[in-house]
């Protein structure tokens, strides 16, 4: 409220003489511009509808301007005059902000974008909805038992369950489904799935604009964790990326034509090789409620049954991300491809000790040998620029360098 | 394990507390020499004398107020309301002294409210009431409402060893008809909600009383899966508890004793409506007593107090939505 | 009906033998900041530092100060809005009380109670609340724990006239008298609740009432620090005996408004000048003179603490908005009150004495 001219004036206020009065009038001014006044003697005489009473200067000083004459009512906490302060010590602190509305400590739920409703005359309830969207269902192919022919939860539900028997899955195909025999030919030539694979990358690339972004990290604290909690890297990646996603959830989004959904879960994916056979991406659901020694058994769970053939559907399903981790071959850095329609994919390299410069609290720089890795960003800048795909980077290298 | 009654698990809690902890102090009308109008304290003045259970005169504000004076010279304070109708002439100490205190100057006020409340006997209007919700709009007051014998005792305990006020609904209908097995001796019950039944179609969340209502209404509803959450603590509310049986059932019903303006299930309704939206495939519906004053003669009063018959309508019609 | 005025002599006299110099001297400085500190209060509530209402003790010190001057460490204090100088007795400074006035993090509730609504449990005081008098019932609450616990401390409560009206007030006479508990009441009858005067508050003199509920009930000159001394040392030893509890009323005289915002235009003058006349710090002053005290240096002290405790309560920082919701519930243990300062020599000297 002060401009510069004012800086180092001192404002005398009315005063609220009770909690009910709003205003106050000038019956009387005590000085004139270019008077002396000492701090607490009285400067205006002033009415209000409880008590007349006197105003004391707050600083001694100079009277430099009277901005409010004698008659007039004005508002509690206008400003009535200005004092240059001088020689009478430091000016008083202006009057304290008032308290803004509180919001502290009420976190407020992410309200999810609304879903089409499909057809018009018929309205679908919030659930309904949303198990619509994450399995890509069209609602007016269902047929109703609630109330006029409402649609319920347990409508979806079977819905999807007698589907689920002849859809394929929506992302990655299981590789279950029965070989159509050998195309004809030179007894070469790719796999069915290695095929279906080629085909969703394909696509990936064809539909987003792919752009990847590294950072370096440092492992020290992870490999000191896992090695005390018998895990791998990945499990810590795995959280520290979950822990990045609630912080920048642009990227734990759906991008389908136009349609962008952000998503409060974290369903991550990760990618497993099955090695002739190409490789699948198993889905931790709800990965956000799991700490990291949960992450790595369900991941080590659905590994397993990957290799063994025993995914589900389901299995596959409503991946919000997805991590890739090729193994320790040694390769430091990759280009991964967007798993479809999410809109970003991390890779996770080999872990390899190299020299690197440290700083000490002094500011000393040195040498010191550390485990050092290059995790990869693929993302989607359809959906999102390349600041933020820095910041979840460089969120989820914060993560990985503070693990306990 | 034993089996008590929920009075007994009741008397039962107070006599270990009193065995366990020299600060605390019974206080109420008629507990001592007679025992208590519900004979929750039958001969307790014959273990623990005169002194720590303690006949005073007739005054609720007195009650409170000096046993807000006890605890915060070290004692600990467990104040019986003959009816909890009666809290109302004690309501500026609970709210203004107690409930306040220690936001203001730090000051922790560890008493006990006990307050037996509710209807189903004829009590009238002055002895029939379930005031919980003047309570829960109080800041600094806790309230839970056990609806088991066994929440009864580990609530209470709870209740003596917290630092804060807590008002602790015990519901006078529950008294004998009650019953089930009590671990013995000194075990605190957490303030959450317990899931009474499992179910997937539909949950009925209720507390006191009600349980016991939701329960019997919902054995079977055309075979529908019912769930039946006790809500147990109403302040702190177990939000966790309540969003995720809306996130398992998608169906909601809510039980009130109490009349049904700003009545606690009014509080769970809001937060559904809020966080748990997306989970909802049916608007949330709440069975509660019409605001009147609690009738006298039977037929009235059981028009007004939510019934088996009433809940199970009310489930059947939410189920077929 | 009218209220009794006690005859100042007599209670003076009695005084003297549990009194030191060095005590009386306290007594005066107790009330000096008092008023010393409410007048730069009331001056900074005008320039707009200090938010909300501001309520005063003026013409009332020796009230508070001569009645907490007999309190022990022990003992438990329920102080109310005209009774600053008790809490300096205890040991309040008063930067923290002016930090408090303006609502800083300071003050004794970190801005959560305004003005005189704060009680530092450190040293055994709680905190009013507005509505009155409640805290009869605490201090009662109190002395029956001390009674049950077979403690030699007593409570004690501030209450004006106009709170007599309410049933609390009689549910604590009542409860103290029945279970003849250690309290001591006094009774600030300041001659007006707001703008009510007693004629239309009362039927009897309420010190009759103590009779009523079974106790002691004594009228004493509020203006007379010594004879309040006196008056509450006396029902402490009553107390501390097993005799039950005291009621003191107070006989002063409220000089200033209700607040800062009343004028009190209902007040005859003549009613004012008489009283003006008979000003507690103003007699306290003139006994200590002619026992040859330096009373100027004394002002002088008092001055410059109060000058000093401005200069860092105005730099003390607002609190954080972001804690404002924070404290509701009590987390860990639950930590009854603490003990208090108590300067008077009979205090340190053998237990015979107290």
């Amino acid at each position: 409220m002060s401009s510069s001219r004012t800086e180092t004036l001192v404002d005398v206020t009315m005063p609220q003489m009770g909690v009910s009065v709003a205003e106050g009038t000038i019956v009387a001014w005590r000085v004139e511009p270019g008077d002396r006044i000492e701090a607490d003697a009285t400067i205006a005489e002033i009415s209000t509808d409880k008590i007349d009473t006197e105003v004391p200067a707050p600083v001694s000083g100079v009277v430099a301007e009277i901005l409010v004459p004698v008659e007039e009512t004005v508002s509690v906490g206008t400003v009535l005059a200005r004092i240059a302060p001088a020689g009478g010590g430091a000016p008083v602190a202006d009057r304290p902000p008032p308290l803004d509305g509180v919001t502290a400590g009420q976190a407020r739920t992410e309200t999810p974008s609304p879903s089409k409703t499909g057809n018009g005359h018929r309205r679908y309830s919030p659930v309904v909805q949303r198990i619509a969207t994450e399995h890509g269902i069209d609602l007016s192919q269902i047929e109703g038992t609630g109330r006029d022919g409402r649609v319920r939860k347990q409508d979806v539900l079977a819905f999807l369950e007698s589907a689920a028997a002849e859809e394929p899955p929506l992302h990655i195909e299981s590789p279950y489904r029965p070989e159509p025999l050998a195309p004809a030919g030179d007894g070469g030539g790719l796999s069915r799935i290695r095929r279906q694979i080629g085909e969703h990358m394909k696509r990936s690339l064809d539909t987003t604009a792919t752009c990847t972004t590294w950072i370096e990290v440092d492992m020290s604290r992870v490999e000191a964790a896992r090695a005390r909690l018998g895990v791998t890297a990945l499990s810590f990646v795995a959280r520290a990326t979950i822990d990045a996603l609630r912080e920048h959830p642009a990227l734990n989004a759906w991008l389908e034509d136009e349609r962008y959904t952000r998503h409060t879960e974290v369903n991550l994916g990760i990618a497993v090789s099955l090695g002739d056979d190409g490789l699948i991406v198993p889905v931790v659901h709800r990965a956000h409620e799991l700490s990291v020694e949960g992450l790595a058994a369900r991941i080590r769970d659905l590994a397993d049954r990957a290799r063994a053939r025993q995914l589900t559907p389901d299995d596959v399903r409503g991946g919000t991300f997805t991590i890739t981790n090729p193994g320790q071959y040694g390769s430091i850095m990759a280009t991964p491809i967007i798993n479809l329609p999410q809109v970003g994919i991390l890779d996770l390299e080999a872990v390899i000790k190299r020299p690197v410069v440290v700083t000490d609290a002094e500011g000393n720089d040195s040498i010191a040998i550390r485990p050092m890795t290059i995790l990869g960003l693929s993302w989607d800048h359809r959906a999102l620029d390349g600041a933020l795909s820095a910041q979840f980077l460089a969120t989820v290298k914060r993560n990985l360098e503070s693990v306990a | 394990m034993p089996t008590l009654t929920y009075l007994q698990a009741i008397s039962a809690a107070l006599r270990d507390e009193l065995r366990a902890d020299e600060r605390v102090l019974l206080m109420g009308e008629d507990i001592g020499v007679f025992g208590g109008a519900f004979k929750v304290t039958d001969g307790f003045i014959d273990e623990f004398g005169p002194d720590r259970v303690m006949d005073t005169p007739l005054a609720e504000s007195g009650i409170i107020g000096t046993a807000i004076g006890a605890a915060v010279v070290g004692m600990r304070p467990v104040c019986e309301m003959q009816f909890s109708d009666f809290i109302s002439c004690g309501f500026d100490q609970l709210v203004n002294v107690a409930g306040k205190m220690h936001y203001r100057q730090g000051l922790a006020v560890p008493i006990t409210v006990r307050l037996p409340s509710g209807g189903g006997f004829s009590g009238g209007p002055f002895h029939s009431q379930n005031p919980e919700a003047w309570f829960m709009h109080a800041p600094g007051i806790k309230v839970v409402a056990p609806s088991t014998a066994a929440d009864a005792k580990g609530l209470l305990h709870s209740a003596i060893r917290d630092p804060n006020p807590v008002c602790f609904m015990e519901h006078k209908h529950l008294y004998r008809r009650v019953k089930g097995e009590v671990p013995s001796g000194v075990f605190e019950t957490p303030f959450t909600a317990r899931v009474a039944r499992p179910g997937s179609d539909l949950v009925v969340m209720a507390y006191g009383a009600m349980v016991t209502v939701a329960l019997e209404a919902t054995e079977d509803v055309d075979g529908a899966s019912v769930e039946v959450l006790d809500l147990r603590s109403l302040v702190p509310l177990d939000e966790e508890a309540i969003l995720d049986s809306v996130a398992r059932c998608s169906k909601v019903v809510i039980v009130d004793e109490a009349n049904s303006t700003c009545a606690a299930g009014a509080q769970v309704a809001a937060l559904i409506a809020e966080k748990g939206f997306e989970d909802l495939d049916g608007p949330v519906v709440r069975v509660a007593t019409p605001d009147v004053p609690i009738p006298f003669s039977p037929p009235l009063e059981q028009a007004v107090l939510p019934g088996v018959e009433r809940v199970r309508g009310a489930c059947r019609e939410l189920l077929a939505y | 009906m009218a209220t009794h005025t006690a005859e100042p002599a007599a209670d003076g006299a009695a005084a003297v033998e549990h009194l030191t110099t060095e005590d009386r001297i306290w007594l005066l400085r107790a009330m000096l900041l008092m008023r010393g500190l409410e007048e730069r209060a009331m001056t900074l509530y005008r320039q707009g530092k200090v938010p909300g209402s501001f309520y005063d003790g003026y013409g009332q010190e020796a009230v508070s100060a001569g009645a907490a001057f007999a309190m022990g460490p022990e003992d438990r204090l329920c102080i109310l809005h005209r009774d600053l100088a008790a809490h300096l007795i205890r040991g309040v400074t008063p930067t923290r009380i002016l930090a408090q006035y303006m609502g800083r993090a300071t003050g004794i509730t970190g801005g959560r109670d305004g003005n005189v609504h704060f009680g530092d449990r450190h040293l055994g005081c709680v905190g009013m609340v507005s509505m009155l008098p409640d805290m009869m019932l605490v201090a009662t609450g109190m002395a029956m724990a001390f009674k049950l616990r077979g403690e030699r401390r007593c409570a004690l409560t501030w209450f004006g006239d106009g709170s007599t009206s309410r049933g609390d007030f009689h549910e604590a006479m009542n409860w103290a008298g029945v279970q003849k508990l250690p309290v001591v009441f006094v009774l600030e009858n300041n001659q007006y609740a707001y703008s009510t005067p007693l004629e239309k508050q009362f039927a009897v003199d309420p010190v009759e009432r103590a009779a009523a509920y079974g106790f002691v009930g004594v009228t004493v000159d509020g203006n007379d620090a010594e004879a309040m001394f006196e008056a509450t040392r006396a029902a402490r030893e009553r107390a501390l005996a097993g005799d039950g509890p005291t009621l003191i009323e107070a006989v002063t005289m409220r000089m200033h408004g209700h607040a800062a915002h009343d004028d009190m235009k209902y007040v005859p003058k003549e009613q004012v000048e008489q009283w003006r006349k008979r000003d507690p710090i103003e007699r306290q002053e003139a006994r200590l003179r002619s026992l040859g005290v330096d009373v100027d240096a004394v002002r002088a002290e008092v001055k410059a603490t109060i000058d000093a405790a401005a200069e860092e309560a105005l730099a003390a920082p607002m609190p954080d908005p972001a804690t404002a919701v924070d404290g509701v519930f009590c987390e860990g243990e639950a930590e009854p009150l603490g003990d208090g300062n108590a300067p008077w020599s009979g205090f340190t000297r053998s237990e015979a004495v107290a």
